[in-house]
């Protein structure tokens, strides 16, 4: 038996550093549009005009990519079961300075609200960035509403993108692996992920 | 401001609907005509346009009586002392307010978002095929040099009063005249002495900001900021206080009284 066990094929991979790269062009091509404090972004793509050309294309990418990752694990995200309860009474234990043991799936459930809330984030960015994309063909309230659900969609998810970020890599220990080269430790999936662990054959 | 803030009394009751002042804005700015289909009315054409940045609005209307009666506005940028345009405008000098309080564009810097159009309270800046904002500038270039408008200067009935707004107000106020836009939005550089309430213009009774333009803008933005540094500090708060419960250890075991696992 060796030291790793497989958590996410290439395919899931690949999926998933799209919408991250999407994600990133989309956050430095915004951020000018968010407040004139953070027009020097706009350099980046040579102008504000170039900006929202890039942001229009990465959103592209990013509306169908995440989409598509939402989708491909819809079914393991919309489930709880009285483990996930658990996790969410303690908050995951995150705020314990004895850790308690989660009985998790494949995503415990902050992973599962996390992914959920990207679906459906995606979705609405994805729709309020059409609308106010071309504006004259909608309702002009309407417009102004989805330009505000636009900009607080966005604040929503990059907080959290912070949270994920920081779980993923520092925060956890191994669990970036996973993402990157596809397995992880057994050690971290018995610790982390013990149900799914037995499900995948470790003991 | 040091400098008096310059503007507009439009005395609709001396209006004859003669449009020299659309012509002369025409002029004045080197635009096109538009082609437009007659609609039973002499009002012509019927919106503001990218080509056309102020208009005459006709409104005919038939009392119980049968008698009719007319009435013309003059409709275009009304230079908000408190612009939603410029709140919204992400490309610094797009959307700039002149000493003398007029609210100008710079089409080289505009970059086509479009997000003036949607934040406008009275729905005014129009884009053009190049896809840039265009609207009243209040021939900032003629007022810049001493010399009237070039609508105010072909109005022949002195319906399109212009000059420092406050002595105006004050003019109209000794005249009588009840007043559109004194204090709304900080003041309108355009100010209306109207005959009929403004909703009959098409106007906004009480012309504001849009409530989601509001949000987005002055409550989403700055707290947005707050709350990604709060975010990014809650996490290192974090990972120096309980990361190193959450480290793997080799000896197949995870940290901490459970034994085996956290999170």
């Amino acid at each position: 038996m060796g030291k790793y066990v497989e958590r996410f094929n290439t395919a899931e991979r690949v999926l998933h550093w799209f919408v991250a790269a999407s994600f990133l062009t989309l956050l430095l091509s915004g951020l000018g549009l968010y407040s004139r404090l953070f027009h020097g972004y706009f350099d980046l793509f040579g102008g504000g005009a170039g900006a929202i050309m890039a942001h229009k294309y990465a959103g592209a990418v990013f509306l169908i990519s995440s989409l598509m990752l939402f989708l491909n694990h819809a079914k393991e995200m919309v489930t709880f079961d009285e483990d996930d309860r658990k996790w969410f009474r303690s908050l995951g234990g995150y705020l314990s300075k004895n850790p308690e043991h989660f009985n998790s799936g494949k995503f415990n459930a902050g992973q599962k609200g996390f992914g959920i809330f990207m679906g459906i984030a995606t979705l609405l960015l994805g729709v309020t960035g059409i609308i106010n994309w071309i504006p004259a063909s909608f309702p002009r309230a309407l417009v102004q509403f989805s330009l505000f659900l636009h900009g607080l969609l966005f604040v929503a998810v990059v907080m959290l993108m912070v949270v994920h970020v920081y779980l993923t890599t520092i925060g956890n220990p191994g669990t970036l692996e996973g993402m990157l080269y596809g397995n992880v430790r057994r050690i971290w999936a018995r610790t982390h992920h013990p149900k799914w662990y037995k499900e995948v054959g470790g003991e | 401001m040091a400098q008096v803030r310059v503007g507009f009394l439009v005395d609709t009751s001396r209006c004859i609907g003669c449009r020299s002042c659309q012509v002369a804005c025409k002029a004045w700015n080197h635009m096109d005509a538009d082609k437009t289909v007659e609609k039973g009315s002499y009002e012509n054409p019927t919106d503001l346009t990218p080509n056309l940045y102020n208009r005459i609005r006709f409104l005919e209307s038939a009392d119980d009586r049968g008698d009719v009666k007319w009435l013309f506005m003059s409709e275009r940028c009304v230079h908000c002392g408190d612009a939603g345009c410029m709140k919204v405008c992400p490309s610094p000098g797009a959307l700039h307010r002149t000493k003398e309080g007029i609210v100008v564009y710079d089409k080289e810097k505009c970059i086509s978002c479009k997000y003036c159009a949607s934040a406008c309270p009275f729905n005014i800046p129009r884009y053009g095929a190049d896809d840039k904002a265009t609207k009243c500038n209040l021939c900032f270039d003629r007022v810049g040099a001493g010399k009237l408008p070039a609508c105010a200067q072909a109005c022949p009935t002195q319906t399109l009063q212009f000059g420092g707004r406050d002595a105006l107000i004050a003019k109209a106020k000794g005249a009588g005249k009840k007043l559109y836009g004194e204090n709304a939005l900080e003041g309108l550089g355009v100010v209306y002495a109207l005959e009929e309430k403004p909703e009959v213009y098409g106007l906004p009774a009480d012309p504001s900001i849009p409530t989601s333009i509001f949000l987005w803008k002055d409550v989403v933005r700055p707290l947005g900021i707050l709350g990604f540094w709060g975010s990014v500090a809650a996490v290192v708060v974090h990972y120096v206080t309980y990361g190193g419960n959450r480290r793997l250890e080799e000896d197949g075991k995870g940290k901490g009284k459970g034994g085996d696992a956290h999170g």
